[in-house]
């Protein structure tokens, strides 16, 4: 008799917290994909194309970590959304923000985001900071059979703050294999990218204050200056669509908590620094 | 054994008085309604008692602590699994008692040549209003009552746990005259407390079946509360967050208690 989906599992499987695990063997998850050695080369090709069609950024300022992410989707060059959230809240303290297919992209912060939740409710724990970071590495390495058949790349950056950690606040950045690289001040992901990464050094260098001193309107201006600047020579990017009034997702982690900036406020910077 | 059906009732009945003797000293365990949600609470310094099972469900458990954790991740599983696939509005207490934990319990209990569940467990569900909020008491027989938000019962927004009838019949008793579901924080701590003394007088002295004075009630609380952590944890009603679970810590709520 095949089990009831409801039984109660006598060997208590919970003990390791393990969402991905769990739901693979409830039938709820595929399973890892196969890293295939024959790929031709045609799919290889089209494996390593870094596109991203996106930009995203991430900075830590004098409150925390700035994450931001501009709102296209695209399909090729098809814009087939423009109000796309791609920077999206993992847990109280925690933000992943996206480049790459959108629906394996979501599907990971899906996994994440509950796979953290029911590893404090069954461990009775907060996972630490290490194992957040390595459990989204994971996620991509799992993922990462997809990437090499030419579908399902995801890049994401991950930003967390934790005071039992230091320093509190913390980002990282992934390649598409699952490799964490934490950034000491800034970090950027998708087509977009060359374009921020250049701006962040630049004003973390020569600007008026280096990043991590700026305060809150100081940092949204950089944002946005950066997303629109990356707008400029990037399609898949959308920066600030002024006609039609839609502005990049901005959210800042610290002590706190997520704090996502307000519409309004973003498009008072916009109007006093940007436009 | 079981081919007599006499024999499998009585086996039955002694099995019965054996999980009750186990679960009697059991602490006592409130959940009330309060104005800006659920609170969850209970004294005590030895094991947790109270749980988190997803966003707008909490549970309390008496009894045996490997027992207790079997249910507890069976419970966050199955709602963790509902949450994931489907949503989290999905994820309901009704259906994971009614149709999850309550059958299995109950086939554990009966089958006598298996061991049964040690274990008598509280949930609350929060809801976007008070009259949505869900009590569930689930015992180790599978039997569930429910808070009387069903046909023809009153509804009461509280519930009880203690390790025997009578206890919880008193803490109960108790909670239906001093109880208000538009209570502050505050009221709902003190209330919880004394419910909780109520209960716990009761364990000690299992001869008497009335509320014990308000004296003594004072008195014993002050005695427990210079020697025991704490436990609480709420399920709170505001709609901006989604995890409605946060647990208290003891220094959190000593200041609000009236002595």
């Amino acid at each position: 008799m095949e089990p009831s989906p409801l039984a109660l599992d006598q060997n208590i499987s919970g003990a390791a917290g393990d969402l991905p695990a769990l739901l693979r063997r409830k039938g709820l998850l595929g399973p890892a994909a196969e890293i295939s050695p024959i790929a031709n080369s045609s799919t290889q090709e089209k494996a390593w194309q870094p596109t991203q069609g996106t930009t995203i950024l991430a900075f830590k300022f004098s409150g925390g970590v700035l994450v931001a992410g501009d709102r296209r989707a695209t399909a090729g060059n098809t814009v087939v959304y423009d109000r796309a959230d791609k920077v999206l809240e993992i847990d109280r303290h925690s933000i992943m923000a996206i480049a790459g297919v959108p629906a394996t992209a979501w599907e990971m912060a899906r996994v994440l985001e509950h796979s953290l939740q029911y590893f404090r409710r069954t461990q009775l724990q907060e996972m630490s900071v290490d194992g957040k970071v390595r459990a989204l590495s994971k996620l991509l390495r799992d993922n990462f059979g997809f990437v090499m058949q030419g579908v399902g790349i995801v890049v994401p950056i991950f930003a967390t703050y934790d005071d039992n950690s230091k320093p509190d606040a913390r980002l990282y950045f992934y390649d598409a294999m699952g490799a964490q690289f934490e950034a000491t001040n800034y970090a950027a992901t998708g087509s977009g990218s060359p374009a921020v990464r250049g701006i962040l050094y630049y004003e973390n260098h020569w600007g008026a204050k280096p990043l991590h001193q700026l305060n809150e309107d100081e940092a949204v201006t950089i944002a946005l200056r950066a997303l629109d600047t990356a707008a400029e020579s990037d399609t898949a990017t959308a920066g600030v669509d002024r006609s039609g009034k839609i502005f990049p997702l901005i959210k800042v982690v610290s002590r706190e908590g997520i704090t996502t900036l307000p519409e309004s406020k973003i498009a008072a910077v916009f109007k006093e620094t940007v436009a | 054994m079981i081919e007599e059906p006499y024999r499998w009732v009585e086996a039955i009945a002694n099995r019965r008085e054996y999980i009750e003797a186990q679960l009697a000293p059991g602490t006592p365990i409130t959940a009330l309604g309060y104005r800006d949600g659920i609170l969850f609470l209970t004294l005590g310094q030895r094991r947790q008692k109270i749980f988190e099972i997803y966003d707008r469900i909490g549970m309390g458990a008496i009894g045996h602590p490997g027992d207790i954790e079997r249910l507890r991740m069976a419970a966050i599983e199955l709602a963790s699994t509902e949450g994931f696939t489907r949503s989290a509005a999905d994820v309901s207490l009704r259906r994971l008692v009614h149709y999850s934990l309550s059958p299995v319990m109950k086939a554990a209990f009966e089958q006598v040549y298996g061991p049964p569940y040690l274990a008598r467990m509280v949930f609350a569900e929060v809801g976007e209003r008070a009259e949505e909020d869900l009590f569930l008491r689930v015992e180790y027989d599978g039997e569930i009552a429910t808070n009387g938000a069903t046909y023809a019962i009153a509804r009461q927004d509280f519930a009880a746990l203690s390790g025997t009838r009578q206890s919880r019949e008193l803490m109960e008793t108790f909670l239906k005259d001093h109880h208000r579901s538009d209570a502050s924080f505050e009221g709902a701590v003190n209330c919880a407390i004394d419910a909780w003394t109520v209960g716990h007088i009761s364990l000690q002295a299992t001869d008497s079946n009335e509320l014990p004075p308000r004296d003594a009630v004072l008195k014993y609380r002050h005695e427990r509360l210079a020697t025991s952590g704490i436990e609480a944890a709420l399920l709170q009603r505001d709609a901006a967050r989604a995890i409605r679970y946060r647990c208290l810590s003891d220094t959190e709520l000593r200041s609000l208690i009236h002595e």
